[in-house]
């Protein structure tokens, strides 16, 4: 599971609702992959970053050089795009765990895909 | 047809003309796409098969997604006679074919040993190790013109996909350094090509022929009493020599009708058939074409929330990459079965998977630009499980303005609404296009029971009128097509979402 995935996902948990992001990443095996740079596809995915999910992750997994926000005109800093580059899309947590904020309930990651099913009681009407 | 022509760029021939087979219903798509892919002219849909006009090498012919399989055209004629005249009569006719013009055969024939001598070239090539060529092609770096050297770099980059692929681009690149290196014109090259390639001299071909018959013609003739008529005629004409194992050419015909079609057909795999695919699920051209409909961006952010074995992420990602695709599915094998195919394909950086359900998304509301996906039907879907849920969350979590294209089945298509297939006529080009005039004549004294024979999308298109779809919610009905799965027909959906929820 990439980082990029992280920060789109929410718990669905019932009655918890916005309250449920971000998920808190827990891992316990991350691996690294060299991931073709795009520039343009980074620049585009810039704006759909939630800062505040990313930078926690980010902290949990003790990345280093982790820009804290988007910087003027960063579509065409390179510096910049490499770095969210690499934090979005070449840190993959293999195993570890997602847990709801609110409810405390915790999703396994396991090979890199998170199970974010719920059970009958837990699924809201 | 023109014969070779020394023109600038990268052609090599002038066009040439071919038809591919479609699956019933993606007809539409294959004309749309030739046109788009190929710059293709006097595109044509007639009773099965789509005939187009091309200058195009056998890379770009070999990226068609929506066909079936590709053929280069001999002759397509006017059906023979069979009402009221002699067998003996009939198989004259068939002998024509073969004997009046023996233009149209040899032109054909050279093109296809053009197109073969190419592909051949690149097999050669395959079998040396890829690495010492890559390096070879770094190492001229540095002398080749700025263009050429862009163009490498491309493929050099590119070049994490599948074998298949690695060496159709260094195969491109190798003839670059042939021009550059020795600074022959493109005639010389050909020449080189031709010396190099070991194909057989016109006397020295051996050939097969598979025939189809179909309509009146099939009640006198079996496909195989024909195949051998024409057999015998090209023995008689070009002096071929007949293998019904392993022939260098295949002369495929197709007798119905409607027309006599006679062509070689130019692969030796159909093109729906995926190199880069491990294991399909849904039906490569399907996936394809479904994902033709979902307006991918660049940037956007698609979801397949029922994605099985990934067939239509990996046919979306293979020719929209710049893009975030998120597959999820319920079932550990489907997604076991996935990542073994993203992996095989090359893609797996560019997909990411979930474990989650289709009705319970994880994912914020408004958040998802584009949604595409084979709803799965049969017993074990129908329990908890409504179409309506399924919808309900899909229309939940996408952007307003974003896409929704889905495969349904019959029984998803009535309980969604009670009313007949539509469909918005394509953005076709002339009246030449569209073909349900043929379709309705196929069998006059049948008139009136066209709904079993003709359920393509040529009733679609003719049709329009998309206020029989009705909205769900706020999902405004776009596209709709009808399309064969085999055994069974599938409807193809696109949706708009109009307007935001507020949830």
């Amino acid at each position: 599971m990439k980082l990029l995935t992280h920060n789109l996902l929410s718990s669905h948990v019932r009655g918890v609702g916005p309250r449920g992001f971000p998920l808190r990443l827990q891992a316990t095996e991350v691996r690294i992959n060299p991931v073709e740079f795009n520039p343009d596809f980074v620049a585009r995915m810039i704006p759909k970053v939630e800062w505040a999910a990313l930078l926690e992750a980010a902290d949990t997994l003790h990345l280093v050089e982790v820009p804290k926000g988007p910087i003027e005109g960063y579509e065409h800093d390179e510096k910049f795009l490499r770095q969210m580059h690499h934090v979005l899309l070449e840190v993959d947590v293999l195993e570890g765990t997602l847990q709801c904020p609110e409810s405390g309930r915790l999703f396994p990651i396991n090979r890199g895909i998170p199970n974010m099913l719920l059970s009958d009681e837990e699924t809201k009407t | 047809m023109a014969a070779l022509q020394t023109d600038s760029g990268s052609r090599r021939a002038a066009g040439a003309r071919f038809f591919c087979t479609a699956g019933r219903g993606l007809e539409p798509f294959l004309m749309r796409e030739v046109r788009a892919r190929l710059a293709a002219t006097q595109v044509e849909y007639i009773s099965g098969k789509v005939f187009f006009t091309t200058c195009s090498d056998l890379n770009m012919l070999k990226k068609l997604k929506s066909a079936e399989r590709l053929f280069l055209l001999i002759k397509k004629q006017f059906p023979l006679n069979v009402s009221s005249v002699s067998k003996g009569k009939i198989l004259n006719e068939m002998q024509r074919l073969v004997n009046d013009d023996p233009e149209s055969w040899m032109s054909a024939i050279s093109i296809w040993k053009n197109l073969l001598e190419l592909d051949a070239k690149k097999d050669k090539l395959s079998q040396r190790d890829a690495n010492p060529l890559k390096r070879k092609v770094e190492e001229n770096d540095i002398t080749n013109p700025k263009k050429l050297k862009t163009e490498q770099m491309q493929e050099l980059q590119e070049s994490r996909q599948c074998q298949l692929e690695k060496q159709m681009e260094e195969e491109t690149v190798e003839q670059g350094d042939f021009l550059t290196n020795r600074e022959k014109s493109q005639e010389a090259f050909q020449n080189d090509v031709v010396k190099a390639v070991d194909t057989p001299d016109q006397k020295d071909l051996t050939f097969r022929v598979s025939c189809r018959c179909s309509g009146a013609i099939a009640k006198t003739f079996t496909g195989q009493e024909v195949g051998r008529v024409i057999g015998i005629a090209l023995i008689k004409q070009y002096g071929w020599k007949a293998d019904l194992r392993n022939p260098n050419l295949e002369i495929f015909i197709h007798l119905n009708d409607i027309y006599s079609v006679v062509g070689i057909p130019v692969l030796r795999v159909p093109l729906a058939s995926r190199a880069y695919i491990k294991t399909a699920g849904l039906r490569s051209t399907i996936a394809w074409a479904m994902a033709s409909l979902a307006e991918i961006k660049a940037g956007a952010f698609v979801l397949d929330p029922m994605c099985g074995l990934g067939t239509i992420l990996l046919e979306a990602a293979k020719e929209w990459p710049d893009v975030y695709y998120v597959g999820a599915d319920v079932s550990d094998s489907q997604l076991l079965g996935a990542c073994d195919n993203l992996k095989a394909a090359g893609l797996q950086d560019k997909i990411e998977l979930l474990k989650v359900s289709v009705i319970e998304l994880p994912l914020p509301s408004e958040s998802v630009d584009t949604i595409i996906s084979d709803i799965p039907f049969g017993k074990k879907f129908k329990l908890g499980k409504d179409i309506k849920n399924i919808l309900q969350e899909m229309e939940r979590v996408l952007h307003v303005g974003g896409t929704i294209v889905l495969l349904l089945s019959e029984d998803h298509h009535k309980r969604l609404q009670d009313c007949e297939q539509s469909g918005i006529p394509l953005n076709s080009k002339g009246s030449h296009t569209d073909e349900p005039g043929i379709e309705k004549c196929l069998n006059p004294g049948e008139k009136t029971d066209l709904s079993d024979t003709v359920s393509s999308s040529s009733e679609a298109i003719s049709q329009g009128g998309l206020e029989k779809m009705p909205p769900f919610g706020s999902l405004v009905p776009m596209e709709c097509y009808r399309v064969s799965l085999g055994r069974t027909d599938a409807f193809i959906y696109k949706y708009r979402k109009s307007h935001s929820l507020g949830l």
